[in-house]
This record gives C-alpha cells, structure tokens and sequence, in this order.
C-alpha cells in the first residue's frame, strides 16, 4: 500500500523503467532504481541484456530508445 | 538511470519554463487536463504547477484507476473475498478502498484470507502453492495494467491451474474521455495524454479528441520535464490554431503501441456492453470483461456475486473532481471527514489520486503569485 507522497507502484498505471540484467526463458531480471525485479517479457520478446523495459505490475510492457 | 536523471534537470525546467511563459497572452485562461493519475502525482511532487504560467490551470482527469472502481464493485470484492474457500489477492490501495459494506481491508481483520499482491502473476504462484484454495485476483486498471491480467491468464490455460480466477474490473481509456467532453458546460482546452497507457494502446485511440472535439492532444512521459515540454507542445498547438495527437513520449510509445500487448488483450478479453465509473455513472463499451474462452478462469462465472449498484456517499464530491468541474479543495469534506488516513471518496485513496495528491503535497491555499523562475 502507498503511503502519502509515495507513487503506488502497486495498482498506479504508472510503469518502472529497468534495465535488463539477465535472460531466462519467459522472464528477465531488470534493474530499477528501486532494485532488481523479475518480469514476464512475452509482450516485449525478444529481450536482450542492457535494453531499458518499461515494467508494470510484474511484466514488461514497452522497450525504451532513442526516438 | 539514462533516460531518468536528464528528465530531472532542474536547470533545463527553469529554461523550459522561460520559454512556456512566452506561449501565452497575459491573461489568457488555459485549462489542460492531464488524464491519468501518474501525471498528477509528478505534477504535484515535482511542483510544476509553480513552473508553468499563471494562464495555465491543470485539471485533473480520470484516470486513476482506484478512483474509478464503484463501490458496488467493492461490495462484490469482498463478497469474494469472504467465501471461506477463496484467497482473495488485490493490489495493495484497493484494500482502503471503501465500499457500502467496509473495505477489504476492514475484510480482512474480520477474517477474511486478503492478501497484497504486485503482480497478477503472484496471485498466480499463490493458486500454485495453495492447490486446495481458490485463488480469486481483483484486476483494475487501464490499458497499462491489463496486459498483465492478459498475460497471467495465457499462462494459467497453459498449466491449466485451474484453482485460479480474475474479478475482472479493466477499463479503457477512450470512452471516459468521450464522456467527459460530452459533458455540458465543461471547458477544456487541451488534454495531456496518458504515456504508459498509450505505450500498450498507441497514440491513434486519441484521434476523435483532434477531429471530432478540437482539442489538442499530446501524449507525454511521467518526468517533470516530459510533462513541461508537453505543456510547450500543448501552448503552441493552440497558439497556431492547430489540433493534433503529437507524442512528446517517442522513446516509449510508438503510434501503433504493443501489439503483442494487443493481441493478448484480444485473446482473453471482450469489451463489456457498460461498465459503471465512479463519478462518470455507466459508459458504453468502456469496461473488460473475461473473454467467453477464459470462462473457466472468470470470477464472474464461477462465483455468485450480490452485483448491487451502489451510490457514492452524498457528502463525497469525487464525481466532480473525476471530471475537473472542481478542485480536491472545493469539496466539502476535503481534509475534514476524508483523509488519506480515513478516505470517504477514492480520490483520497490512492497516490494518484488528485484529493490525495493535493492533501500530501500542501496544495491547500497555496498562492501563484510568486513564480520561482
């Protein structure tokens, strides 16, 4: 649960921007600024180590580049 | 982090705010809605309200997805969640969400088998550890949080865990936007649309907003300089007298969005013929439900439900702050009997929520006189 001031990063429509570590099947190990977090990457497959993801409520929903 | 820390940089905000002020006539009133909560939780934690010109006024939409759950819904939840049989699994702030009979959370420490979740996969590992339990996980959310749902369920048929459920509560971002402009006597100049939502949906849902209702659209980022330079592309689409969807977010969302997101969406859901909003009342074609193919994971079908309408309490203006007709302070119980601690309305409930929003971040008063830059 949020506290005030705090983005719920639980329900919010917001998403985590992460950095992938590693690579295993249908996941993938990220780095956020909040910490390593394991996400589903079906939607964004394949994946590479060092992409950015956009990560919402434990899957990866966007890849993120230079327009 | 790249693409973080740039979008932070206090000096680039100061010079972006110099060149917003020479994007507006003194005097001029313009009313920007940024529709989803996100947005307004940066603008009030990053204080751009202060940045942009006194001209500007942001309203705040619809899009938070705690705010917009009825409390009929709520009710359903926690019928769910007390059958003795049922884990009921919910992202944490619709546990403080009040419905006519309490909250889930209130569910809870009578008894009921509640827990928090952050990802509709982990109530999914929970109906894989608990195979004599029905696990039944509460889905809100818009387009951003859905491909999750999605996902979740491709892979509950693909294990054929069948001690797994979705209450299905997904929404869609386009027909509240209708719906809100349809409104009588409402004044929008411009809307700031949602990135994350729109990173799965892609920029054309947006169209209509353009060519049937001129207003500009612009689709940004959560930073506060994505939110700044959206606000420039704003000023300047209605200082030339254009009306377009321009994408200020290009690094994430592209015109055509996920289809892989889509298509999951496709497989495993259906729109819903209505679908009621808290403050909005029902919408057409503006709610997901399970698609008849996923049946055997629908809560819905599995479970019955009291499936009662609900009215919002009297006192609660959450209807009008949903649509900006009023500011979280003009409502008569803002600050007073609803609070983060003890919400009467679910605008207080989440981060996201303006009335939260306003409360943490001491918007209460606050003058525009003085601008920082």
């Amino acid at each position: 649960m949020s506290s005030p001031g705090v983005p719920c990063l639980t329900c919010a429509d917001a998403a985590t921007l992460g950095s992938v570590i590693s690579v295993a099947e249908r996941e993938a190990t990220v780095e956020t600024a909040a910490g390593l977090q394991r996400v589903a990457i079906e939607l964004v497959a394949p994946v590479r180590p060092g992409e950015l993801l956009l990560c919402h409520a434990g899957v990866a929903l966007s890849r993120v580049s230079a327009p | 982090m790249k693409y973080l820390t740039e979008f932070r940089s206090g000096e680039y905000a100061r010079s972006l705010a110099h060149e917003l002020a020479g994007l507006v006539e003194p005097g001029e009133q313009v009313k920007i809605m940024e529709v989803c909560g996100g947005h307004t939780h940066a603008i009030y934690r990053h204080g751009l309200e202060d940045l942009v010109p006194t001209e500007v006024e942001f309203v705040h939409g619809p899009g938070c997805p705690v705010c917009v759950i009825p409390m009929g819904r709520v009710d359903d939840a926690i019928a769910l969640a007390e059958r003795p049989e049922v884990v009921f699994a919910t992202f944490g702030d619709m546990m403080r969400v009040p419905g006519a009979r309490g909250s889930l959370l209130e569910a809870k420490a009578r008894g009921a088998d509640v827990r928090m979740v952050y990802s509709p996969l982990d109530a999914l590992e929970l109906a894989r550890r608990h195979p004599d339990r029905e696990v039944v996980f509460f889905a809100i959310g818009f387009e951003t949080t859905a491909p999750a749902t999605a996902v979740t369920l491709l892979r509950a048929r693909a294990e054929q865990i069948d001690n797994f459920s979705v209450f299905c509560n997904h929404v869609t971002i386009a027909p509240p936007l209708r719906a809100i402009l349809e409104t009588p006597g409402l004044r929008l100049d411009a809307f700031l649309a949602p990135g994350h939502v729109s990173t799965v949906t892609g920029t054309r849902v947006y169209d209509f907003i353009a060519s049937d209702y001129a207003r500009p659209v612009v689709v940004t980022g959560f930073e506060p300089l994505d939110i700044l330079q959206a606000v420039g592309m704003v000023l300047r689409q209605l200082r030339e007298g254009r009306c377009m969807v321009e994408n200020q977010y290009t690094r994430a969302v592209r015109d055509d969005g996920n289809p892989q997101a889509l298509a999951a969406l496709a497989e495993t859901m259906r729109l819903r013929e209505s679908f009621e909003w808290r403050g909005l009342g029902p919408i057409p074609f503006s709610g997901l439900r399970l698609a008849p193919a996923f049946a055997a994971w629908d809560a819905e079908h599995r479970f019955e439900l009291p499936g009662a309408r609900v009215a919002d309490p009297q006192a609660c203006q959450c209807a009008e702050v949903l649509v900006g007709a009023i500011k979280p302070p003009e409502c008569r119980v803002f600050g007073t009997a609803c609070t983060p601690e003890r919400p009467l309305g679910t605008c207080m409930v989440s981060s996201e929520g303006a009335c939260a929003a306003y409360y943490s971040y001491g918007r209460l008063g606050r003058g525009r006189a003085a601008q920082p830059v």
